[in-house]
């Protein structure tokens, strides 16, 4: 009887040995074994089916993992800590530094003479920029984005803009006349939890971040000029501090008239509030000193230790061709990276799109190092004590430069 | 060899528990030690030869970093008036649903656990509508009567505030669940026992139901207080642990300098004081449960 019990015993934990086995063995995905199988992953899962021309064209089969944003950096952690990635992979510009300091991506450098459409020449050249690292080109531009204007066309005729404002003085007096329609009334939608908003802010006073200078940057006179910009909003009561309506029922309604936003917001606006249609349209940044507004988007970037580098950079090729970036904005309104793209009737008989067309010729990227992150947080938090805490710009700004000298010293 | 078989059988039944309970509790718990005393970040992750020790150093700025430290005040805030409130409540609705025994306990039975088991994303979406200072349910009903709108997630305090009541709802299923089976096996001769002496309402019930409940009256309560002391869910879902950093709860801080920014270093540090606090509240608790 013992010994029947004990060979069940045994039967069980064999058994669940086994399960636990097939589970290791399941989950260790990596390149594919198969010669002519590449990985992708993407954070757009609309790739799955827009690669069907690719394997047709050219016999090799593309298994595409969509990722969504959100788990996205726990799960290329996870690919950089056991070295099992796959062979292509998105990233978005932001996080190149981080995991480019890592040694998660291929340097292409000696590629790019290889594939023609890997020509710096051929992209945005701000877009160009956050494919370096340290002397390293770790990816070839995919899609680009960058925020601009949106605003409703009534109400700002009303108050002597109809075609929008052109700079920021506009813009505050604009925004101070519709904010004092009366209560609950703003102007404009001020994001305060946006990372690249402080950064777009103080380009556009004629501020530029030096690697080699480090938290100085900061002292510089252009930056505080920003934050002072940005503290305006709120004091004056152009934008609300609070969360508030949600933004489209907002812009709906008139009580919030501007606000700044990406591409995809044009979709949206127009699948979400159809009657608003022919009363808003979209304005290339305010101008200060520039109107620079950020670049963002993704590039496409070959893992650090695959077999298949020859056919994952074919892959590549064949995304970052004009044809089939045009593609792609059919598919999903994401903005070519590739200007040749932007030449074809579909973006630039657009107007909206066209405007982020212009919008993209004066656009640069935030600091392409692995400090950005936690640097941008901690501004964002300066800014919060600044706006809601009414604390002094200058103590809190040199609160926030030994901040920044710390992060950087780590 | 009978004997030996005899002796090898229990280990065999542990074994398995043990084995998990090591690989994926103990181990953890070590590396992640390990780790606290290093300046690894995701560069060290891929490249294990640029991990540095650094000794105390970690655990040093941990103290003198004012966001840990307010995180800490904020989490002894929600322990300090959430556990009592928690315990309270789920034992008050335990006791009111013991007092009847027919459809209406079973009913709500169920209505006060579904929160327990909904989707915190989903309750996060609900609540925020709830809480939303210009068309939300709350401030709409308090107009009602004329009462200012309250900035719910706006002021750190009072967003703290809203951030326990939500927590006590939600947690409210499982205690009650407890409380209500340990009613339920009080002997009923103790009450007939009581009425022949004459004891009123409150007597039997500080008398007889409270005493007689005392181990799960332990039981909830260091759980709760577990639970409270690794608050992270609700300011995660609902503030991300603003405005002004008034909701940051150490849990919350330590996911996010450990995911968001990859010092994991330094969050497996800020992990060890959690950890050490609940350790020490749990001590704390049994001792005090002996010397009763």
């Amino acid at each position: 009887m013992k010994q029947k019990r004990l060979g069940f015993l045994l039967v069980v934990m064999l058994g669940a040995m086994l399960v636990l086995g097939a589970c290791s063995s399941g989950g260790s995905s990596g390149g594919s074994a198969d010669e002519d199988t590449i990985t992708v992953w993407t954070m757009t899962p609309e790739l799955e089916d827009f690669v069907k021309e690719y394997e047709d064209e050219s016999g090799v089969k593309v298994e595409v993992q969509a990722i969504p944003w959100d788990n996205a950096h726990d799960k290329l952690l996870t690919a950089v800590a056991s070295g099992k990635g796959p062979d292509v992979l998105q990233i978005g510009t932001t996080w190149v530094a981080e995991f480019a300091e890592a040694g998660t991506f291929l340097d292409l450098s000696d590629y790019i003479d290889e594939y023609p459409n890997f020509n710096p020449d051929n992209f945005y050249e701000s877009a160009v920029e956050t494919t370096k690292y340290d002397g390293q080109t770790i990816g070839i531009p995919w899609y680009v984005d960058t925020r601009v204007l949106y605003y409703r066309t009534d109400l700002l005729e009303e108050v002597g803009y109809p075609e929008g404002p052109e700079t920021w003085d506009d813009v505050k007096d604009a925004a101070t006349q519709l904010a004092a329609r009366g209560d609950d009334q703003y102007g404009i939608e001020i994001p305060q939890v946006d990372q690249n908003f402080p950064f777009m802010l103080a380009w556009e006073q004629g501020w530029q971040y030096e690697e080699g200078e480090g938290a100085a940057n900061f002292e510089k006179p252009g930056f505080k000029e920003g934050v002072e910009l940005h503290h305006t909003f709120f004091e004056e009561g152009m934008a609300q501090l609070t969360e508030g309506k949600q933004l489209y029922q907002a812009f709906s309604d008139g009580s919030k008239p501007m606000f700044f936003s990406g591409p995809w917001e044009i979709n949206s606006i127009n699948e979400q509030i159809p009657e608003l249609e022919g009363q808003w349209d979209v304005h290339v940044m305010p101008e200060a000193e520039n109107n620079n507004s950020m670049i963002g988007g993704a590039h496409w970037t070959v893992f650090n230790n695959t077999d298949k580098v020859d056919q994952a950079l074919d892959f590549i090729n064949w995304m970052a061709d004009p044809e089939t970036q045009v593609a792609w904005y059919d598919t999903v309104t994401e903005l070519p990276a590739n200007m040749e793209a932007w030449e074809d009737p579909k973006l630039a008989e657009d107007e909206k799109i066209s405007t982020f067309g212009e919008q993209l010729e004066s656009t640069q990227a935030v600091p392409v190092i692995p400090e950005f992150e936690t640097m941008a947080q901690e501004l964002i938090d300066t800014l919060e004590q600044i706006n809601r805490n009414d604390a002094d710009i200058d103590e809190a700004l040199e609160e926030y430069r030994n901040q920044v000298s710390s992060i950087l010293s780590k | 060899m009978n004997k030996s078989k005899f002796n090898i059988t229990p280990f065999l039944f542990i074994g398995p528990a043990v084995l998990l309970l090591f690989v994926f509790s103990f181990a953890p718990i070590l590396v992640s030690l390990g780790i606290s005393f290093t300046d690894m970040n995701l560069s060290g992750l891929a490249n294990w030869s640029q991990i540095n020790f650094v000794g105390l150093d970690n655990f040093i700025q941990l103290f003198q970093d004012e966001k840990f430290l307010q995180a800490m005040g904020n989490t002894f805030f929600y322990v300090i008036i959430g556990v009592p409130l928690a315990v309270a409540s789920s034992l008050l609705i335990a006791v009111l649903l013991n007092f009847f025994n027919n459809w209406v306990s079973s009913t709500f039975r169920v209505v006060y656990y579904v929160p327990s088991i909904t989707n915190i994303v989903a309750i996060a979406v609900v609540w925020s509508f709830l809480y939303n200072q210009e068309y939300g349910l709350f401030n709409y009903l308090l107009s009602l009567i004329n009462v200012d709108s309250v900035p719910w997630l706006e002021e750190p305090v009072v967003a703290r505030l809203s951030l326990i009541l939500l927590a006590v709802w939600k947690s409210n299923g499982v205690s009650m669940l407890i409380f209500l089976a340990a009613l339920q096996s009080i002997p009923k001769i103790y009450y007939e026992a009581a009425d022949i002496d004459g004891a009123n309402r409150w007597h039997k019930f500080f008398k007889i139901t409270l005493p007689s409940m005392s181990f799960a009256t332990f039981f909830v309560t260091v759980t709760t207080l577990i639970g409270w002391l690794q608050f992270f869910e609700e300011p995660f879902v609902m503030t991300n642990g603003g405005p002004l950093n008034g909701t940051n709860s150490m849990a919350l801080f330590i996911y996010q300098e450990g995911f968001q920014y990859s010092q994991f270093g330094y969050g497996a540090a800020a992990s060890f004081v959690l950890f050490a606090i609940v350790i020490v509240a749990t001590l704390v608790q049994f001792k005090l449960r002996k010397t009763d």
